[in-house]
């Protein structure tokens, strides 16, 4: 009792230093795993043994191996090529350019981290926009929010998506098909509902085309050789994420050696290569394995899925959207990484106790997904678009954000909601 | 050689409370490249660059995209004007602290701190701080070099 109380303040206390972003949130996360280890030791709850065990290899080795394709793929200007292809093509039509720099954030997404793809594409975007004359922000929004849609459609797109497929055991083939439809109808959903928001910003002619059709694609792509290596790796990887399941081979499996290959084939500067790696972010996952580890290990996360699991025998149904609408609304207020990792014993739990869990994983995985769409702060991806957007004379606001991205976050939670409870029955499978 | 021996003693200059606008006007009408910014008594307490006029409207993606070659035209962004706004706020918002030296300061002094600093002209003061002169770097760099073909320098 005394293990569980302890565990759980220290876990409660450095998830609020967390949350509060008066510290950095990966030296909050240390300093909490340190004081859980120290803890587990004195109270005897959480042995050295365990919390290695507690770290989900599996998820940083797919990490990882995604940062190393990302850092070598970046110097080499291949987005920039594909951006200022897609600003050509739009021939400078606002409407235009927002449905193919929001399909291009969406594809590229899928495959890479969020926060990276906005990064890669919300510079050209700007550069794009004002050259025309117009506003990049209705255009950075979106795509802050049609990448975290994108990330939620596969595995890979997104790390609490790799977190929940190491946890359930879901193949890159699961994704596709369990979430992948819902989130294609929610992306469609959501580029309606931007063209609406964003109408009248849309409707400006800008007259400047021909500035942008002098773009030079060509120019733009400084490392031809680079980039076609890379590329070719990363397709290969592509198939052997849809043949996951035949070869017996983990995401994570698929990444490394993803990376390996690369860095064999292009031979970098490794220093400079890792100098591109967040290792902060991999550093942040540890830290939140240990801590999270050390409440299991305490016992208090039996307890929690005890409770749960009795509203779950009476309404499994509800559960699940009661799921899907916490996590989301949690999401919106702070980072969802942490949310998913105290989340995911929570159901490992459940499953224990003979609930059938699998609707549970997909309604997580949505909502962490989807919610932190909701304020400007929700994701890493809204923070990095807001802080790019202030460099141009059009900042967006917290207020722009609740008009324009809160709507999209709850009617795609709506979308989701009832496609969940249409599929409900596949799910259960 | 001292700096009071190749600077200008005829200073333009400008008040902090002065507005962007009228600042823009100096520069333009004497075709200089920065403006020492002094109070009523003549006392340097800033200095304005052309550059920090330029920043006003300089694109918002030079600084998130390293290699900008591709970019043929600069479309709407060639004719961006500052906002009325931005053109009625005074000097004092937007100009740098003063680096300056004294009269008797040397040219390879003077000169280290434009090199280090990456300005183009440095003001000249006397011990009161008041502004006494200002002399660019073509000033001070073509003072320099001029010794190096008198009898006393180099192998000449």
């Amino acid at each position: 009792m005394i293990a569980g109380s302890v565990a759980f303040l220290i876990f409660a206390l450095s998830l609020g230093l967390v949350f509060s972003e008066k510290i950095n949130r990966f030296i909050a996360a240390a300093a909490g795993a340190g004081a859980m280890l120290v803890a587990g030791r004195v109270f005897g709850f959480y042995s050295e043994a365990q919390a290695v065990a507690a770290i989900d290899i599996q998820t940083i080795g797919l990490l990882l191996g995604m940062m190393i394709l990302v850092a070598l793929l970046e110097p080499t200007g291949f987005f920039q090529y594909i951006a200022v292809l897609a600003g050509r093509f739009s021939k400078g039509r606002p409407v235009r350019l927002l449905i193919l720099f929001g399909a291009i954030t969406t594809l590229v997404s899928m495959f890479l981290d969020n926060v990276t793809t906005v990064v890669l594409i919300a510079p050209v975007t700007i550069l794009i926009c004002e050259i025309l004359g117009i506003s990049p922000a209705p255009f950075l929004l979106s795509e802050a929010l049609l990448s975290n849609i994108g990330g939620a459609g596969t595995l890979v797109g997104d790390p609490p998506n790799v977190l929940i497929a190491s946890a359930s055991g879901f193949s890159f083939n699961d994704f596709l098909t369990h979430s992948l439809p819902i989130i294609l109808v929610v992306w469609f959903t959501t580029l309606g509902l931007l063209r609406y928001l964003f109408r009248a910003e849309l409707k400006i002619l800008p007259n400047n085309i021909e500035a942008v059709l002098s773009l030079n694609p060509a120019e733009a792509l400084d490392d031809k050789v680079t980039a076609r290596r890379v590329l070719t790796v990363l397709g290969g990887a592509v198939l052997l994420f849809f043949l996951q399941k035949p070869l017996s081979i983990s995401p994570s499996f698929i990444a490394t050696l993803a990376a390996a290959a690369t860095l064999t084939w292009v031979r970098p500067d490794v220093h400079k290569t890792f100098q591109k790696i967040e290792w902060s972010v991999l550093g942040f996952f540890v830290a939140l394995f240990v801590l999270v580890g050390g409440i299991e290990a305490a016992g208090v996360l039996e307890a929690l899925a005890h409770w749960v699991a009795q509203l779950g025998n009476s309404n499994p149904l509800l559960l699940g959207v009661g799921m899907l609408w916490l996590v989301a609304g949690l999401s919106a207020i702070v980072d969802n990484i942490p949310i998913t990792i105290a989340i995911i014993p929570v159901i490992q739990e459940l499953g224990a106790a003979g609930l059938n869990v699998h609707p549970l994983w997909w309604a997580l995985a949505f909502g962490a997904g989807l919610g932190g769409n909701g304020t400007i702060i929700g994701s890493t991806a809204n923070v990095i678009v807001t802080s790019f957007s202030e460099r141009t004379q059009t900042p967006i606001t917290a207020a722009l954000w609740n008009k324009r991205g809160l709507p999209v976050m709850l009617v795609s939670l709506l979308v989701v909601t009832i496609l969940y409870l249409i599929a409900y029955p596949f799910y259960i499978g | 050689m001292k700096i009071k021996e190749c600077m200008k003693r005829n200073v333009y200059s400008i008040g902090p409370g002065n507005s962007i606008r009228e600042a823009a006007q100096v520069f333009a009408e004497k075709h200089i490249g920065s403006l020492p910014v002094i109070d009523f008594q003549g006392k340097l307490v800033g200095m304005l660059e052309l550059r920090e006029m330029i920043e006003l409207v300089l694109p918002g993606f030079l600084n998130l995209i390293d290699d900008i070659d591709f970019v043929h035209s600069f479309g709407a962004i060639e004719k961006r004007l500052p906002s009325p706004e931005m053109l009625s706020r005074p000097v004092s918002s937007i100009m740098r602290p003063a680096t300056s030296v004294d009269a008797e300061s040397g040219l390879l002094r003077a000169a280290s701190l434009l090199h280090k600093l990456q300005l183009h002209d440095l003001p000249v003061v006397d011990e009161n701080n008041v502004l006494v002169g200002i002399a660019s770097r073509v000033d001070i760099g073509t003072a320099i070099v001029a010794e190096w073909n008198t009898p006393q320098g180099g192998e000449a």
